[in-house]
């Protein structure tokens, strides 16, 4: 930081890298942040970002260019011998699949159901609002052929919490997150399912770190606690949610299993996109074609350009926005970067996207969501400003714009 | 080679035209330069909007005054839709106004002829057949030489021509149970109402008809 | 009866989405042109998928080497903004332009161009989706961005404005093969005395039928009915595509929502119906 500079200036929140610099490739930039353990998320935890090669290139596009260098046909016979071994003959469930119908879920589900005769149990943690459109695609699916387990948490609870995490982490969609990842262990440690595979993985979605993400499976660790006072849920530490009149018996669908009981279990989480090219689009022909889904009745989803992209929650317009204020990139970013990974449109194309749909301020669940968490549009804007790090935002004329856009 | 002058007005399906003909071996110039148009072996005057405009046009570029003269030096003419409706007297389509009286008769609305009731689209847009209403062979000699009686067309058009001379009709054609005339023909004046560049295979060959004439050296 | 192949085109190549959304390469629209042309295809229809959505027109390299050698009526649509653009089109070759987007934006350009090019050389594209309440409202940008015009509403509006015919898509049925928007077109086709051309959703000739007899459509377009028919038969090298989605045309699978036709047997079932065809 140079001395002239003031310190307001350059400070970059979140411990987000101070300076904006786009991928050279895709139109992702260095503030993305990777995925942490959400159970442990404060404040002032510091956020790790995607990060950069020498040459500019985002690790998600280095991923995506050793992905052309595998051996699918390979992979495929790394999934049947994986399968072969969890298969069970005595008709019972064999497989767990989380998901809401949405097309990874549809298709990672039917994949494994007709294609290679397993028989999965699909779980559901639901939505915080629903959607019309999400009821109709979960019923779809569930009317494609699958045992589904829907779990809805406490609605008071999930409320207070997300209104929590919105206001200490700027982060709505955290009790969704923590629940809908730690539903499917504990489902498998109850029904004694010794197989989960999830439709996504945080390596597609471009969140390249230091932690080995290409490996068929996902680290247990983010499943697991050792110690209750680890954990924080909407960034307050669990046994301080008294306060908000949320008791401690009312968080069981919050808490990760404990990890010896799951690491001892012998459950293996595999990721789809490591035995099969992970592709949204072609996920959405598969879902539309065999699985009964359909794309959001109104158009295109707000902040971005694509129709079939999370139609199921309405707080999950939230969950994109929010996003948009920490790091000043948002769902179309995402969506146009994975696009341009897979040769479906070009940088040139993604970059003509993002600057037109990015940040999209997402107004037709407004008032649901302003409702749902009980707070005031005036206090929304408020803790909204209070997460713009000066480092990318500033105030023009009174109206916020971000210091840096991609081209 | 012999040239095709393909009116250049600002109206029109003109490059449909010209690759129709460069397709049938000719040389076609898009232009509105009389010396073009003098020199050429046959004219074309497409055509696609309002009559009103379409003379209008024609009367900026200075072009009325060529036609005419070229069209009584008996070089080959062939009028395409509306290039087909200016070579009448008059049109009242937006009103009254004068065409370039090459043959007698008047440009008339579509719509007029079908009742409300019978709920018909104007503009008539598609195909339809095309024929003759003379027992001889009608056709023979003419640039619908060879084509067979009741071939389809392509039409695109919500006015028709109604020539006052019925010996002048080559081909009438049907639309809500009303007839008219959709080619005509005086001397070495053809009009068409549908786009022979746009009607296929069939169209060509009347493109191909006008290349044998050029080669031939005339109208007849 | 007019049959209509509608080529969705992004860049060099044709893609069918489903719900008009979805780069799913299928081939060169140049071949499926050819195809369809001597199969005997009354008209084709070219719409950039993508001009709206990017801002930009690039089809006129198509148009111009389609209307060399092709020669039925050309309606191209997508991304056109002003009047150059549609002249600019005009020239490269096509005989209609199909408007949408700017025409919503501003419909006096609907009575400019009409008067500029004639009425019968604008189309006015209706992407159509049916809302719960059970009205049908009109879309622009490929099914997009809801415009809040009620669909026989403007289809009136734009008749009077001066359009030539009206290219009606039922947006939340295209691509599924799970038939027409019967009521949709009917009501449609019905409210103004110019041609309509249905579009969107035949999955079987039964549908195609139904469009006309119980639509009253004066044209029928149809995409992956045709599409995914011509791929089975005109075989295509899938290695000539590096650009787009490619990985449907090059797993060599099917689509199965479709019964897929040949143009000509479809035109023998309608014409064995009592479905006059010219052609």
């Amino acid at each position: 930081m140079k001395p002239e500079e003031s310190k307001e200036e350059c400070q970059a929140y979140f411990g987000l890298p101070p300076k904006v610099v786009y991928c050279k490739k895709c139109v992702e930039s260095n503030q993305r942040m990777l995925g942490s353990v959400q159970h442990k998320d404060t404040p002032t935890t510091k956020k790790r970002t995607v990060l950069f090669d020498d040459e500019g290139v985002c690790l998600a596009c280095r991923y995506y260019e050793k992905k052309k260098m595998i051996d699918w046909e390979e992979r495929e016979r790394e999934l049947r011998d994986l399968l072969n071994r969890h298969r069970r003959k005595d008709g019972y469930y064999d497989v767990l699949v989380p998901g809401s119908g949405g097309k990874d879920s549809a298709y990672v589900a039917h994949m494994l159901k007709y294609k290679y005769g397993m028989n999965p149990l699909t779980v559901t943690w639901a939505p915080h609002i629903y959607t019309e459109i999400g009821w109709k695609n979960f019923q779809a699916w569930i009317h494609t052929g699958f045992d589904n387990v829907l779990f809805t948490p406490n609605g008071k609870v999930h409320r207070k919490l997300t209104g929590l995490a919105f206001e200490n982490l700027l982060h709505p969609f955290q009790p969704f997150v923590i629940g809908q990842y730690n539903l499917a262990p504990k489902i498998a440690l109850e029904k004694g399912i010794k197989l989960i595979f999830f439709g996504d993985s945080y390596a597609e979605r471009g969140f390249g770190g230091d932690v080995k993400w290409d490996g068929p499976c996902m680290d247990p660790k983010l499943f697991t606690r050792e110690q209750k006072d680890e954990i924080f849920l909407g960034g307050v530490p669990i046994k301080d949610l008294s306060q908000y009149g949320i008791n401690m018996k009312e968080l069981n669908p919050y808490l990760p299993a404990e990890a010896d009981r799951l690491l001892s279990s012998g459950i293996e989480f595999h990721v789809m996109p490591y035995y099969m090219n992970y592709d949204p689009q072609k996920n959405f022909y598969y879902a539309i074609e065999h699985t009964g889904f359909s794309v959001n009745p109104d158009g295109r989803t707000p902040g971005t350009y694509s129709k079939y992209a999370s139609l199921d929650d309405k707080v999950d317009d939230f969950h994109y926005y929010t996003w948009f204020i920490k790091t000043g990139r948002g769902r179309c970013t995402e969506d146009a970067s994975i696009e341009i990974r897979n040769n479906h449109i070009t940088r040139e194309e993604g970059v003509s996207l993002v600057r037109r749909f990015d940040g999209e301020f997402p107004e037709r669940h407004f008032k649901d969501f302003l409702e749902y968490i009980g707070i005031t549009k005036e206090k929304f804007w408020d803790i909204i400003d209070r997460y713009r790090s000066p480092h990318l935002w500033e105030k023009i004329h009174g109206e916020w714009k971000l210091k840096f856009r991609v081209s | 080679m012999k040239s095709v002058a393909i009116i250049d007005y600002g109206l029109g399906n003109i490059f449909s035209v010209k690759h129709a003909c460069e397709y049938c071996g000719m040389k076609a110039l898009v232009t509105n330069a009389p010396r073009d148009i003098q020199n050429a072996s046959a004219i074309i005057l497409p055509g696609v909007g309002a009559f009103g405009k379409a003379l209008a046009d024609l009367k900026a570029f200075d072009l009325e005054g060529v036609l005419i003269e070229e069209i009584k030096k008996g070089k080959p003419f062939i009028g395409i839709c509306l290039g087909m409706q200016l070579l009448m007297t008059q049109s009242h389509e937006f009103g009254q106004h004068k065409g370039l009286d090459i043959i007698t008769g008047s440009v008339l609305p579509l719509r007029e002829k079908f009742g409300t009731a019978q709920n018909l689209k104007v503009p008539h847009i598609g195909w339809n057949a095309i024929f003759s209403e003379e027992k001889h062979d009608r056709w023979g000699n003419t640039l619908l030489s060879g084509i067979p009686q009741g071939t389809s067309m392509y039409f695109v058009h919500s006015f028709y021509c109604a020539p006052e001379n019925n010996e002048l009709v080559l081909s009438r054609t049907e639309y809500g149970g009303f007839r008219f005339a959709t080619a005509i023909q005086s001397d070495n004046v053809y009009g068409f109402q549908f786009h022979p560049e746009r009607s296929g295979a069939s169209g060509i060959a009347i493109y191909q008809n006008l290349s044998k004439m050029i080669s031939r050296g005339g109208a007849s | 009866m007019r049959l209509i192949p509608r080529l969705d085109i992004k860049g060099s190549n044709l893609v069918k989405g489903i719900h008009l959304e979805g780069l799913r390469v299928l081939g060169k629209p140049e071949n499926f042109a050819r195809y369809y042309y001597e199969a005997g295809a009354d008209e084709l229809i070219y719409i950039d998928a993508v001009a709206s959505l990017y801002e930009r027109n690039s089809l006129i390299h198509i148009v111009e080497r389609t209307s060399r050698e092709i020669f039925i009526p050309l309606t191209v649509g997508g991304g056109l903004r002003t009047l150059q653009d549609i002249k600019a089109i005009l020239r490269a070759g096509a005989d209609k332009v199909s408007l949408n987007t700017a025409a919503v934006r501003d419909p006096q350009l609907i009575c400019e161009a009409s008067r500029a090019f004639g009425s019968s050389t604008i189309v006015i594209s209706m992407e159509v989706i049916k809302r719960k309440d059970g009205t049908y409202e009109c879309f622009t940008d490929n099914g997009r961005i809801p415009t809040g015009l009620e669909a026989v509403a403007w289809a009136k509006k734009v008749a009077e404005l001066g359009a030539g015919e009206i290219l009606l898509t039922a947006v939340d049925r295209e691509g599924t093969g799970k038939g027409y928007d019967i009521e949709l077109i009917r009501s449609v086709s019905e409210s103004v005395s110019i041609p309509v051309i249905a579009a969107g959703g035949a999955g079987t000739v039964d549908h195609v039928l139904e469009a006309i007899v119980d639509g009253k459509a004066d044209a029928v377009a149809m995409s992956s009915i045709l599409h995914y028919q011509c791929i089975k038969v005109a075989k295509q090298d899938a290695n000539e595509f590096t650009e787009g989605n490619v990985n449907f045309i090059q797993s060599g699978e099917g689509y199965s929502k479709v019964d897929t036709v040949e143009l000509s047997d479809l035109r023998t079932f309608l014409v064995n119906r009592g479905i006059s065809s010219a052609r």
